[in-house]
């Protein structure tokens, strides 16, 4: 299909990007292995002498397992609690007929779309009249207000593209609805729905702005608010804010690496088949 | 079937559609539309937390009059919408291109593609942090490169410069979401119908022509989605500049987001920020209209 | 298979939230002391908290580490505060916060627990009240400081224009990175050098009757030496400007600078010669000034304050008289460098040796250092001051111009909380 020419640009091209995007994460890398000494001495595409001890003085230190452990919580509950109602949610939309239905996925989709800052103040208020600031639920809460509305959008691009033959035949052999959907539509679209699941949680586990206004100290701070809030007593630690960042990201690579293939289905199903 | 029978089955589905639709619908308004109608209630009132003796008098439009006369609110408008103009097109241009190297057939495909999404999934603030230290003077890999190379006599302080402060943060935006616009737009490009290349060559049309005809106009439906995202996205920046710069060098990069922020949480200017937010949510909401009316000028879906 | 995990992590977190939002039965009482304290400093003050708590039986305190720079730590505070947590019981207050908080109704007035106000120094005591009630107790004082190195310097420089040309040449000389380094990040630090500059030419930033002055000649001129330090002399090393006193203090204990502005604390850990490549090499000196004005420190340092959310009131004023006693105060100077609030302990022999100038000297800069204005404003107002001060310190506004604006914004500020002090609650 492609010529000897076209496939040397495409190739370099190829090359060309993916260093482009792969330096900063690889140079991160090394550098959370470089002795804070070397870290600013030249900087050299090999650690000059590779050592553990920002990733060691990470976790003795600066007890970074409690913002891993405040995340997987927040992002764990959160995509929890939107997975299950947003499937319901978006299998009316995408199979049932009713009055306001694309109106009501047009909000959906406005509302990932709002401005976060527009809503933290009131939410700020709220929570603090419920006592719910430096909490768990504190963000979770919060968090649906993004992650509510993204598993409707992508679950809706999910459904649509199921055959509806088979719901068809089990409708006309009686069953009602409720149960086409747990016994056929719901295992037709499991792979949908965990990709829907990686997705909110990623979303999740990135998040910052209400992170950073409902907790107000380390025991409740996730990843991003406490790499963000990093101080050293001297100087930035880099060593250790590059290491932590290195422990923040790895399980996303691992994410990205093996399930690559869903997540593009996922980043494309809500937009591309709209 | 009787019409009869036909109708209530419709209305026994809208009824169960409801029914299911109700806890997400419950939960979005109530954290989501509820607070935004607060924010705008919030923002008629003089509402400053550190001053509890002065109440909360509704005040009018006091606090949208001032922010109007608040040159560093226009400033940071400014900002925001120089900085979603300046990214938004590198991206869009970038993506294109990206895209079109996923989209040909070659052995590690797959590996590029699985490159490619590594800055999608990494946190913002991770994203930020490792630019900063790029960026870092005078010891910052950037300026070590750029001295040997002889582009500079002596490195830079870049977060001092109030337009050289825009460098990383428009890269580091560039490098984390571009992947994002091009798997888009690579989702748009594999619905093209292959033969219409086919017949294209058959005409005797170059690969440029081929691009310039086919692609590209078959493609504006992805690209305006991927433009809307991405637009209301960067009017947002809000992590991306709070680790980078702060906002400095003084307020030369400082984003709409951030101003509300530290007037709202540094402040405790309530009333005042919830004007802020008010504005920026409008300006939001006015650009999704634009795009959501050329997206339905294109015709109904993409693929 | 992440997602599995968390699903089965959840339920056992939750329990243990559980387990410990319900309060285990103890008679004890536990204060809650939030303050920074690293090194040297976290010891003393564990030394002097483990000594409290053994003389009073039944009061536990424990410490809430908080980040060290400034104002990072009042936003957490803020934060804190604001959501009306009742923890921590006991804060550690920048001086220029006390009437912010106070007036927020964040602290606890302290008049009730008849604290010894006449023992501090007074302007250490007028920074810590609002509407005529005290609102916290000084802990230690601060006062910008010339650190200069002697192994270069003949003397210490008495004027600006001295001081480029001597850090110039002992640079270039000892072919050192930079000449003469401050803090001049976009935070309060740069407003305390700003503020010495300024009383150097003579310039205030309130007059006596609360005008706000910033934009007068003297500021013009002293804004613009900060800036030509520079841009035109090359003395001072343009990435001062995203720095905070601890970069500064690291730069220059890494023999690194000729001369800083920096504060008290400084002092002994530049000594510590197993961590200091200039310890003997450097001494102190008021900051340098011109004929028009006079070597000025800014009044910095830090207050001990309680909880208006405290559920232990009369504990937590027992701790704070407890570290603010004289044997505590003693304790803290000599093991750190930094300057008790208590004027009487600088007569006789009891801090001699101590600084790196003879203690009356030291008492005798504390009570000619200018403080800032006293507002629950200040925070804004300082604000405003530190954007102004930045853009014409990186060249994106000329110092007339900036100062100019931030006058006016500052007016405008003042006028629009109408803060007369009846107002207060």
């Amino acid at each position: 299909m492609t010529n000897p020419g076209q496939r040397w640009v495409l190739v370099s091209a190829g090359v060309l990007l993916v260093t482009w995007v792969l330096f900063p994460v690889y140079w991160a890398l090394i550098a959370s292995f470089t002795p804070e000494a070397h870290l600013f001495a030249a900087p050299s595409l090999l650690p000059p002498a590779c050592i553990l001890d920002h990733y060691r003085a990470l976790f003795s230190e600066r007890a970074f397992w409690v913002p891993i452990r405040n995340s997987l919580i927040v992002a764990g509950t959160t995509t929890l609690l939107c997975v299950p109602l947003g499937t319901l949610c978006a299998y009316a939309i995408a199979r049932l007929h009713f009055r306001g239905q694309g109106a009501l996925l047009g909000v959906i989709l406005a509302t990932t779309m709002f401005p976060q800052i527009s809503l933290v103040s009131p939410l700020y208020l709220l929570l603090r009249a419920l006592r719910l600031i430096n909490t768990y639920p504190g963000v979770i809460l919060p968090y649906l207000t993004f992650a509510m509305p993204l598993t409707v959008w992508l679950l809706v691009g999910f459904l649509r593209q199921l055959p509806r033959e088979l719901e068809e035949a089990a409708m006309v052999d009686g069953a009602s609805r409720l149960r086409t959907v747990w016994e056929i539509v719901l295992p037709l679209a499991l792979p949908g729905i965990a990709t829907t699941a990686i997705l909110t949680f990623v979303y999740c586990w990135n998040e910052f702005l209400f992170a950073l206004t409902f907790t107000l100290g380390p025991e409740r701070h996730t990843v991003p608010v406490a790499l963000a809030l990093f101080r050293g007593q001297y100087q930035v630690p880099w060593g250790q804010i590059l290491a932590g960042a290195m422990v923040a990201t790895a399980p996303l690579f691992l994410i990205v690496l093996f399930l690559q293939r869903r997540i593009v289905q996922g980043l494309t199903a809500g937009a591309v088949e709209k | 079937m009787s019409r009869n029978t036909e109708e209530s089955l419709a209305r026994s589905e809208a009824r169960l559609a409801w029914l299911l639709v109700l806890p997400t619908l419950a939960i979005l308004l109530s954290i989501a539309l509820f607070p935004l109608l607060w924010t705008v209630w919030e923002s008629l009132h003089l509402h400053d937390l550190r001053m509890p003796w002065r109440g909360r008098p509704f005040i009018g439009l006091a606090n949208y009059a001032e922010a109007l006369t608040d040159t560093r609110f226009w400033q940071a408008m400014g900002h925001t919408a120089a900085f979603t103009l300046v990214s938004v097109t590198v991206e869009l241009g970038l993506g294109l291109a990206l895209a079109l190297v996923l989209h040909h057939r070659y052995r590690g495909r797959g590996l590029v593609r699985a490159a490619v999404l590594v800055p999608w999934a990494m946190p913002t603030v991770v994203a930020a942090l490792v630019w900063r230290l790029m960026f870092e003077s005078p010891v910052g890999i950037v300026n070590a490169v750029l001295t040997d190379l002889g582009v500079m006599r002596e490195p830079l302080v870049w977060f001092t410069h109030p337009l050289a402060a825009w460098v990383p943060v428009i890269l580091a935006d560039v490098w984390k979401t571009t992947p994002f616009v091009a798997i888009l737009l690579l989702a748009g490009l594999q619905t093209i119908d292959p033969t219409l290349y086919e017949a294209a060559r058959i005409d005797g049309a170059g690969p440029w022509q081929q691009f310039c005809h086919i692609t590209l106009p078959l493609l504006r439906p992805a690209f305006l989605v991927a433009l809307i995202f991405r637009t209301l996205d960067a009017w947002r920046v809000f992590d991306l500049i709070y680790v980078l710069t702060g906002g400095g060098p003084g307020t030369a990069t400082e984003p709409i987001a951030l101003y509300a922020f530290g007037v709202m949480f540094s402040h405790l200017r309530f009333g005042f920020g919830a004007a802020l937010s008010v504005l920026i949510f409008l300006v939001s909401f006015a650009l999704a209209l634009l795009y959501i009316r050329a997206l339905g000028r294109e015709g109904r879906g993409v693929a | 298979m992440l997602l599995l995990c968390t699903a089965r992590i959840h339920p056992v977190f939750l329990l243990m939230l559980l387990l410990t939002a319900c309060h285990s039965p103890s008679q004890d009482i536990v204060l809650t002391f939030s303050s920074s304290a690293v090194g040297a400093e976290a010891e003393v003050l564990q030394r002097q908290l483990a000594r409290f708590m053994a003389a009073h039986q039944g009061i536990q305190v424990i410490q809430r580490v908080t980040p060290d720079a400034a104002d990072q730590r009042r936003q957490l505070y803020v934060q804190w505060l604001n959501a009306r947590a009742g923890e921590p019981d006991i804060l550690q207050l920048d001086i220029i916060w006390t009437p912010e908080f106070a007036a927020a109704g964040w602290l606890l007035p302290l008049d009730s627990f008849a604290p010894p106000r006449e023992a501090f120094f007074p302007m250490t005591i007028a920074a810590n009240q609002w509407a005529g009630q005290l609102y916290a107790l000084p802990w230690f004082v601060d006062v910008g400081m010339l650190y200069w190195r002697t192994d270069l310097l003949a003397g210490p420089p008495r004027t600006f224009d001295e001081l480029m040309q001597l850090v110039t040449r002992a640079r270039t000389d000892a072919a050192l990175p930079f000449g003469f380094i401050w803090q001049g990040a976009r935070y309060e630090g740069l407003v305390t050098v700003f503020l010495e500059y300024l009383g150097g030419f003579g310039g205030q930033i309130m007059d006596d009757r609360g005008r706000i002055v910033v934009d007068s000649p003297a500021a013009v001129r002293a804004l613009t030496a900060m800036r030509d330090a520079i841009y035109r002399d090359g003395a001072v090393p343009p990435s001062v400007l995203t720095w905070q006193e601890e970069q500064v203090r690291f730069a220059f204990q890494n023999g690194q600078a000729v001369c800083m502005r920096n504060w008290p604390y400084a002092y002994r850990l530049l000594q510590d010669s197993a961590a200091s490549l200039v310890a003997g090499k450097f001494s102190v000196a008021l900051m340098p000034a011109t004929a028009d004005g006079s070597p000025t420190a800014t009044l910095g340092g830090s207050q001990l304050a309680i909880n208006a959310h405290t559920d232990h009131p009369q504990a937590a004023y027992q701790l704070i008289d407890y570290l603010t006693r004289p044997e505590q105060l003693v304790e803290r100077a000599r093991a750190l460098g930094v300057y008790p609030p208590r004027p009487a302990l600088y007569d006789g022999s009891l801090l001699a040796g101590v600084f790196p100038v003879p203690p009356d000297q030291v008492r005798h800069i504390i009570e000619r250092a200018v403080p800032r204005p006293v507002t629950p404003v200040y925070a804004e107002l300082s604000h405003i001051l530190q954007i102004a001060l930045h853009r014409a310190l990186t060249r994106q506004q000329d110092p007339t111009a900036a100062l100019a604006d931030a006058a006016r914004a500052m007016c405008a500020l003042l006028e629009r909380v109408d803060l007369s002090p009846q107002a207060g609650p």
